[in-house]
């Protein structure tokens, strides 16, 4: 087996183990976004959109660094998304293809990252769109593993009979959650366009448009270890038609473009003198760098356009219409500058809450992660989207933090509440709150006591939207109001200090919170068929 | 000699030695009660009203199947009183194994995470330290069969979980806790614990469909939980937790869940079983008794 087979099926399977990790909770201290904080262009343009810099980012670093000594080597041993689609490549390509070799598109890429670096100088960050780690975490976490979950739960279903034949506990209560994705459909499209454009020619994602390839690439004019071919070369063509990158000159297979080349090592392989090798030695002769034939008007405009796209499109910061993003995301303007879209935040959320939005948070806002309580709700106890965000777009709190981080405020539909309207004995979300935000309280021509949503108390978990027995529309919806969005500043001193009473309090007696206001509220018992009128017990009656 | 082994012996002792009742009964065969309730420690007060009863043998034969319908479907600890204590849930398991249960499952229909349910309950890691695995959250349809309820008023047809179906001794070990639409939530409101879609009998009259609900999942055992009770707030909470050290066990669920509502407080105030519609409807509709004082209800503290 060559190297590069094993390096790369290394990686990939690395690559998957630590996603599944995440998306079954193991793990929970690694790295699980180890492979997101590889990419060098994820990096940079998320310092430069966010103004910030992290520890996390420094593994891309690295790589750019090594890049330097080692050339692209990154492209062609680790990268997830290079290996998926030569994998996609040896099953749907025929071997016979001519390659594409056009020396035009092989300047997008560079074009495509100048453009996002510009972008982000004005603090957009549109590196979602192109950035390799981010895409193949989307299209595993947020495409392959419902598929596949959804085929297993297909099969636990049908073996089920079975399971009760055998009569053992354990297999009759296996439950394996089916999360479903919106945007599926788009991350589908976008990889089957990409795989056919592999049709055209091998690698040609990291060819022709990738920037983290382009970043890289500018990294490896002349890498220490690189391509070399002694004397004995006939020129017998083999591996300029074997090179993946077209990285070899055809008239004279001694000139390689070390910018291009990604060190597969497969001209090595394939020389019948046994000629190339790769060294530090000699003064190997290069092909000239791409990025030095794009002319300046071309750079000029594409500055331009970066810039000008950044400048129009500021996103919409409205927080009446913001969605509801997850616990401990930043203000939403830098939340937009950090959030690559990756999708570990939702293939990482155990009740599928966590959604990706087409055009709710603006044209910029787009695939960012949104809570969707109908869904799922959101656990309290649990942080691990924080947990495996890679660019600290949602902070990683202490748990006794993490109770603070409110994510929007309930607000009941009186004219569809079973209780307000109908007049019917429901109080599930008092039920199910895990904030004790739900009190109940008699008004005036109405049997049954109603809901209100104490604002102070509630976290916006959307237990209540979750479970509330009034579909569509739901009587009782969260909404971003009210959320606390905070950079650095502790969420535990800012909510107290806003008033909030945010609580799980394990305690026999409610914390201090005071007493009702609402007016009805005349204290005592609810559901009780009440003896006497004057004060309410919840359920009983006369 | 294990906690265990230790609890065990030490309620039979003072069951024996303390109770003149258990004496009596033993030794003149006196009818069992209608309703046994036991002060003392959770687990050894569980063993006790069983025993006061008649015995886990009088329910539970040699290769049934059981089921045990706990509240573990709050994602808080035992001192909230949401769940039953898991000492309560370990000894039913226990005390069915004795009877030499084939199958013993303990379910729920939790309402948050199923494992934060069934752990900070603390009920799973109490009952699996005994070998197997018999505690299970059942929050997938496929577990669930649609059932007609012949001469239900309200909730016609509903999904219930299928081992329930399959069993052939049913455990009711809720504990006392208030709740704010049905007034309590004992061992008959329980009940939608086992069903799949809940949000539907909120359509409807949930007292009466909690009725037909329990004549289709009866009880052949009640266990209620009353070592503490959540008075106020319930189900959820945190609300006021008042400690009573009580178990009390019927063979009726109405009658079970009717002593618990007068025994205890709610809301400050103490109120008659007629006062919760479910009991009084489950008593009008013959499903059980909640006239307590027409009953035989043998007590004893340990």
């Amino acid at each position: 087996m060559r190297f590069q087979h094993f390096s790369r099926g290394f990686s990939l399977f690395i690559f998957l183990l630590l996603m599944i990790a995440a998306i079954s909770g193991w793990l929970t201290s690694t790295p699980l976004n180890f492979f997101l904080r590889l990419d060098p262009a994820l990096a940079t343009t998320s310092v430069i959109s966010g103004r910030y810099f992290l520890a996390a980012f420094i593994p891309a670093l690295v790589v750019l660094l090594l890049t330097v000594l080692l050339g692209r080597f990154f492209c062609g041993h680790i990268c997830p998304m290079g290996t998926t689609l030569d994998i996609s490549d040896s099953l749907f390509c025929p071997s016979t293809r001519q390659a594409v070799n056009s020396a035009a598109l092989r300047k997008i890429k560079y074009l495509l990252l100048f453009f996002l670096l510009f972008a982000a100088l004005f603090g957009i960050s549109l590196i979602f769109w192109a950035t390799p780690l981010g895409l193949i975490t989307r299209f595993y976490g947020l495409l392959i593993q419902p598929l596949l979950a959804t085929l297993g739960s297909a099969l636990l279903d049908a073996g089920h009979p079975f399971f009760e034949w055998l009569d053992i506990s354990s297999l009759l209560f296996i439950d394996l959650q089916t999360p479903q994705f919106s945007t599926q459909l788009f991350i589908l499209v976008f990889f089957i366009a990409l795989a056919g454009f592999a049709r055209l020619t091998p690698r040609f994602w990291c060819r022709y448009l990738c920037p983290a390839g382009a970043l890289m690439a500018l990294a490896s004019a002349k890498p220490f270890v690189r391509r070399h071919v002694s004397d004995g070369c006939t020129q017998c063509g083999e591996c300029v038609h074997s090179c993946p990158m077209s990285a070899i000159d055809a008239e004279d297979s001694q000139l390689t473009a070390f910018d291009e080349c990604i060190v597969c090592l497969k001209c090595e392989t394939v020389c019948p003198e046994g000629v190339v090798s790769f060294t530090t030695a000699g003064k190997d002769p290069a092909i000239k760098h791409t990025v030095l034939s794009i002319s300046r008007r071309s750079f000029l405009s594409t500055a331009a356009v970066g810039s000008c796209t950044a400048l129009i499109g500021q996103p919409d910061l409205n927080a009446a219409t913001l969605p509801l993003r997850p616990p401990a995301a930043v203000p939403e303007a830098s939340f937009l500058a950090r959030c690559i879209r990756c999708g570990e935040c939702m293939l990482a959320c155990p009740t599928n809450t966590l959604q990706p939005v087409w055009l709710e948070a603006g044209f910029y806002g787009m695939f960012s992660p949104t809570l969707t309580p109908r869904i799922g709700f959101c656990d309290p106890n649990c942080h691990q989207c924080a947990d495996v965000c890679p660019t600290d777009a949602i902070r990683a709190l202490d748990p006794l933090e993490r109770v603070w981080a409110k994510t929007g405020t309930a607000t009941i539909a009186k004219d569809h509440c079973l209780a307000w309207e109908q007049q019917k004995n429901c109080m599930v979300c008092d039920e199910v709150c895990p904030f004790d935000a739900i009190e109940f309280a008699s008004v005036d021509g109405n049997p049954v006591t109603v809901p209100f949503v104490r604002e102070d108390r509630c976290a916006g978990c959307g237990y209540c939207e979750y479970h509330c027995p009034v579909k569509s529309p739901v009587a009782i919806a969260v909404s971003a109001s009210g959320a606390l969005r905070l950079s650095n500043r502790s969420y535990k001193d800012t909510a107290k200090k806003a008033g909030l009473h945010l609580s799980l309090d394990t305690s026999r007696q409610p914390s201090g919170a005071p007493e009702s206001q609402y007016p009805g509220k005349k204290g005592g018992a609810t559901g009780f068929d009440d003896e006497s009128q004057d004060s309410v017990a919840p359920g009983f009656t006369e | 000699m294990d906690r265990r082994e230790f609890l065990k012996r030490q309620a039979r002792g003072a069951l024996i030695l303390s109770s003149g009742l258990a004496v009596t009964k033993i030794v003149s065969a006196a009818p069992d009660p209608d309703i046994a309730v036991v002060k003392g420690t959770p687990a050894a007060a569980t063993r006790g009203a069983v025993e006061l009863l008649g015995g886990i043998r009088k329910f539970v034969k040699p290769g049934n199947r059981v089921v045990i319908k706990p509240n573990m479907s709050f994602s808080v600890p035992p001192e909230r009183a949401s769940n039953t204590h898991p000492e309560v849930v370990r000894e039913l398991v226990i005390l069915c194994k004795e009877a030499g249960a084939s199958k013993i499952l303990v379910l729920d229909h939790t309402l948050a995470s199923p494992d934060s349910c069934l752990d900070t309950s603390e009920i799973r890691p109490a009952c699996d330290a005994l070998g197997e695995k018999v505690v299970f959250a059942i929050n997938r349809p496929e577990f669930y069969q649609e059932i007609d309820i012949t001469g239900a008023r309200d909730l016609h047809k509903t999904q219930i979980v299928k081992e329930a179906l399959k069993a052939d001794v049913l455990i009711a070990a809720p504990v006392a806790k208030s709740h704010s639409s049905t007034g309590v939530s004992l061992s008959m409101k329980g009940m939608m614990g086992l069903i799949w879609d809940r949000r539907i009998m909120h359509w409807q009259d949930l007292h009466t469909g909690i009725v037909d609900l329990c004549t289709q999942l009866k009880a052949d055992l009640t266990v209620i939980d009353g070592s503490r009770v959540l008075s106020t707030n319930g189900p959820g909470g945190p609300g006021k937790v008042i400690r009573q050290d009580t178990i009390i066990a019927s063979g009726d669920m109405v009658a079970a869940d009717a002593y618990a509502v007068a025994s205890f407080e709610w809301y400050g105030k103490r109120f008659k079983p007629r006062q919760v519609k479910h009991i009084l409807e489950a008593h009008r509709r013959g499903l059980g008794r909640m006239d307590l004082e027409n009953l035989n209800i043998h007590t004893l503290s340990l």
